[in-house]
């Protein structure tokens, strides 16, 4: 309710009725994960250098709907980014201004759920764009990955678990102890197809 | 993961970067949990799956035929063939699985047709899929030419009643050595040759008819027949010219060694020529030396291993007809007959193993210098590379060189009063064939053995129960079961696959009392006679191939490093095709046990 309420009033803040199409109901029943790669990692200072997404659609990650984006930096000259994503400023160069990545990825992920791992992240650096463009931000709701593996695990040796227990949430061990097979390369639609991956992966051992 | 999707494999390796492209822009995944069946056998696929991680099986009813592991595709023939009653698939071990949709599989098969046939395959066409692309990588094309790729010469017709100077005028005019000769209904030939020996050596006149000088038993090969074949057919009568006929076996033209050779100019030839000049032993020996390198670079040319199973037995059997009548007293040509059994007998030996031969002879023929005569030619074809057969079925043997009347005896034994040591001999001599002296008293024993098989199904049974002597050697758990050995994993080819085939069809062929001794032609009357559907028989006769091949080919790797060889092929050292191809020919090979065991009530006896 509370949700529902907060979506409508972004809704009013909305400065472009052409992308009302986010606040409506979900009909799909699909999900969409979602990554994206930064010139660092403070969302007011640094800018989004690619974003990925890619549909989920029951035990399936539709690979072959995804969304694939260079973003050609606007604030700086995008060399923050070489040493982390391998993205040299004249890969970034042919991307596509933010304008329209972001258009392209509102009306890939329409009014699905988003996936992400340290999602948070991911949305509000994209929401520094939207607030500035359309006077939103992402009103999607947002399924963190790394909290439904910390619950599973938390709950799985329920025994040995105590209060204050650290259970190890990097990336590269999650894949590790679910089993998944870890990617080498490491860029936008990599890490979200490995999330998507941690997520089904995930929602099948919850199921049974 | 599409970027790192492995195109290395089959059917994917044959595509094109567009092609790749494509596939990859069109790829999910999929996750599976343990026991969920992701192909039903009621509903037709809509996806082809390859395995990322994971174990999936392929079930056939209860039975588990085949495992899935990772980059194994499935399920390619239910996808192309959209019927329901496809086998299903069933997740052994938590599946992550790459899905591609039919639509994109379709198109590509009809885009690219390397890509296609392996979808549109039975075993068979999997196979010369495979043999294709070694073609295009090792095969010199001239071993896979077709008789209507070389030079015919047109067929020109003269009339049995013309006279010899009519058709050596015709000869003249057309620049040809040889004619068809017309006889009502009736085409014979004509050479050059056959003239100068009329005119020359047997002083006819000018006016005698032609007829009389032509050949009526025409030695024919069809146009779209494969240029080996018009060599061992020239090879096996000794003949310097063959008919070409079409498929309704209207003459076309003549092929002549001279043009067969300018495009075979392969040594193989030069080997059964200098055959065929050979007159010393020293000459037979520096002959068959060179056996061994003549089927190595012919599978290392690529040419079927059915045809080099023909060619090498052909020259295998004029080896040792030579040697027969270069060491026989006219006494043994004209009282005995020798013959060649096992595998030598069915034409299936490519490397030399062992000697498997006997003498017939005539009853109430007192023979001198036999004994001596049977020591010489046994030590001559140990000289040849023939190791003695551990069975010891030689000529050396008296078992096995003795009067006809003593074979009748044995015979007699073997099928009246089965035993395992008789039905092995048995075996052994269904499978023989004359290769020099008298052969009508092979072709008696045979009659002789044929007349006394009766109607007795408990002696068919005890006689085909070998073929389950042996486990094949596909699992449930991993596809291919292996011997540990010292080199590393281990698969024996004939223990496993080859043997159950042979002795499975002879045992099949006995019953029916089919005169062919190789297992191909064996397993093509039994298909003609109903007892094998065509489709396991095409599927038998390329899987029996590919097992030999095989085999072949592991045996030509230790000769290089001059080691022993023997029926085992290392694991390790197939590639994948080769692997996935060896679980297809040893599923044939289960379903061919099935057969046997139906058709002979083996579980009742």
């Amino acid at each position: 309710m509370l949700g529902w309420l907060s979506r409508q009033r972004e809704k009013l803040l909305l400065r472009d009725d052409a992308y009302a199409f986010l606040f409506d109901r979900d009909r799909s029943g699909e999900l969409v994960c979602i990554d994206t790669e930064t010139t660092g990692l403070d969302p007011w200072v640094d800018d989004i250098l690619s974003i990925a997404a890619v549909k989920i659609r029951g035990n399936t990650i539709v690979t072959s709907e995804k969304l694939e984006l260079l973003v050609r930096p606007s604030l700086t000259d995008g060399t923050g980014g070489v040493t982390i994503h391998r993205l040299r400023p004249m890969d970034v160069a042919q991307g596509v201004e933010i304008r329209e990545a972001l258009d392209r990825l509102l009306r890939f992920i329409g009014g699905r759920p988003l996936v992400g791992y340290y999602l948070e992240f991911d949305i509000n650096m994209i929401n520094k764009y939207l607030l500035e463009w359309l006077g939103i931000k992402l009103p999607n709701k947002a399924i963190e990955v790394s909290r439904i593996y910390y619950y599973y695990k938390y709950n799985l040796d329920r025994l040995n678990s105590y209060p204050g227990r650290v259970i190890d949430l990097k990336f590269d061990t999650i894949m590790d102890e679910l089993g998944l097979p870890l990617l080498s390369q490491h860029d936008a639609f990599n890490d979200a197809l490995m999330t998507a991956m941690m997520y089904v992966k995930l929602q099948q051992i919850l199921r049974s | 993961m599409p970027k790192s999707f492995n195109f290395s494999d089959p059917p994917f390796d044959c595509l094109t970067p567009a092609e790749q492209e494509l596939v990859r822009s069109s790829l999910d995944i999929a996750f599976f949990a343990e026991g969920e069946q992701i192909i039903g056998t009621d509903v037709p696929s809509e996806h082809l799956y390859v395995v990322i991680k994971g174990y999936v099986e392929e079930r056939d009813g209860e039975d588990v035929v085949a495992i899935c592991g990772p980059d194994d595709v499935f399920d390619a023939r239910g996808l192309v063939m959209g019927d329901a009653s496809h086998n299903s698939f069933v997740v052994r071990e938590e599946a992550i699985c790459y899905v591609l949709p039919k639509s994109v599989v379709l198109d590509l098969t009809k885009a690219n047709a390397a890509y296609g046939a392996y979808f549109y395959q039975d075993l068979s066409q999997k196979l010369s899929r495979l043999s294709e692309r070694s073609r295009a990588r090792e095969l010199n094309w001239l071993m896979m030419a077709r008789v209507r790729d070389a030079y015919i010469h047109p067929a020109y017709y003269v009339e049995a009643t013309d006279t010899v100077r009519t058709a050596g005028r015709e000869m003249r005019d057309r620049k040809v050595n040889a004619l068809i000769v017309r006889n009502g209904a009736r085409s014979g030939i004509v050479t050059g040759m056959n003239l100068t020996k009329a005119l020359v050596l047997d002083e006819q006149p000018l006016t005698a008819p032609i007829g009389d000088f032509a050949h009526f038993d025409l030695v024919t090969v069809r146009a779209d027949e494969f240029l080996y074949n018009a060599l061992i057919l020239m090879t096996r009568h000794s003949i310097r010219r063959v008919v070409v006929v079409d498929e309704d076996d209207q003459i076309i033209g003549t092929l002549d060694e001279i043009d067969l050779l300018s495009f075979l100019s392969s040594h193989s030839h030069l080997i059964s020529v200098q055959l065929e000049r050979a007159h010393t032993l020293d000459e037979m020996k520096a002959v068959s030396a060179r056996m061994d390198e003549l089927v190595a670079s012919l599978h290392v040319q690529g040419v079927k291993i059915q045809f080099i199973a023909d060619l090498v037995t052909e020259l295998n059997r004029k080896l040792m007809a030579k040697l027969f009548h270069h060491l026989a007293t006219p006494e043994i040509v004209e009282n005995t007959c020798l013959v060649v059994m096992g595998s030598e007998g069915r034409g299936e030996q490519i490397l030399r193993t062992d000697q498997d031969n006997g003498l017939i002879l005539r009853d109430g023929v007192e023979i001198p210098g036999l004994e001596e005569f049977c020591g010489c030619f046994s030590q001559g074809l140990l000289e040849f590379g023939y190791p003695p057969c551990p069975g010891n079925v030689m000529v050396t043997n008296p078992e096995w060189t003795r009067p006809l009347s003593g074979f009748r005896q044995e015979i007699y034994q073997w099928i009246r009063k089965p035993s395992g040591p008789g039905n092995l001999n048995l075996a052994i001599f269904y499978d023989a064939i004359a290769v020099a002296g008298d052969a009508s008293l092979l072709d008696t024993a045979k009659s002789y053995m044929f007349d006394l098989l009766a109607d007795n199904d408990a002696f068919y049974a005890h006689f085909a129960r070998t073929t389950e002597a042996f486990q094949t050697p596909l699992g449930l758990f991993f596809n291919l079961i292996v011997q540990r050995g010292d080199e590393g994993d281990m698969v024996d080819l004939k223990k496993g696959g080859i043997f159950p085939i042979v002795h499975g069809i002879r045992s099949l062929a006995l019953q029916q009392r089919l005169k062919e001794t190789g297992t191909i032609a064996r397993i093509g009357r039994l298909r003609g006679q109903g007892i094998i559907d065509r489709a396991l028989a095409e599927e038998l006769i390329e899987a029996f191939n590919f097992m030999m091949g095989l085999r072949l080919k592991s045996r030509l790797a230790r000769i290089a490093v001059r080691k022993p060889y023997d029926n085992l092929v290392n694991a390790d050292d197939l590639s994948t095709v080769e692997r996935d191809l060896l679980k297809d020919a040893l599923y044939v090979v289960k379903r061919a046990k099935d057969l046997v065991r139906h058709h002979f009530h083996l579980g009742l006896f």
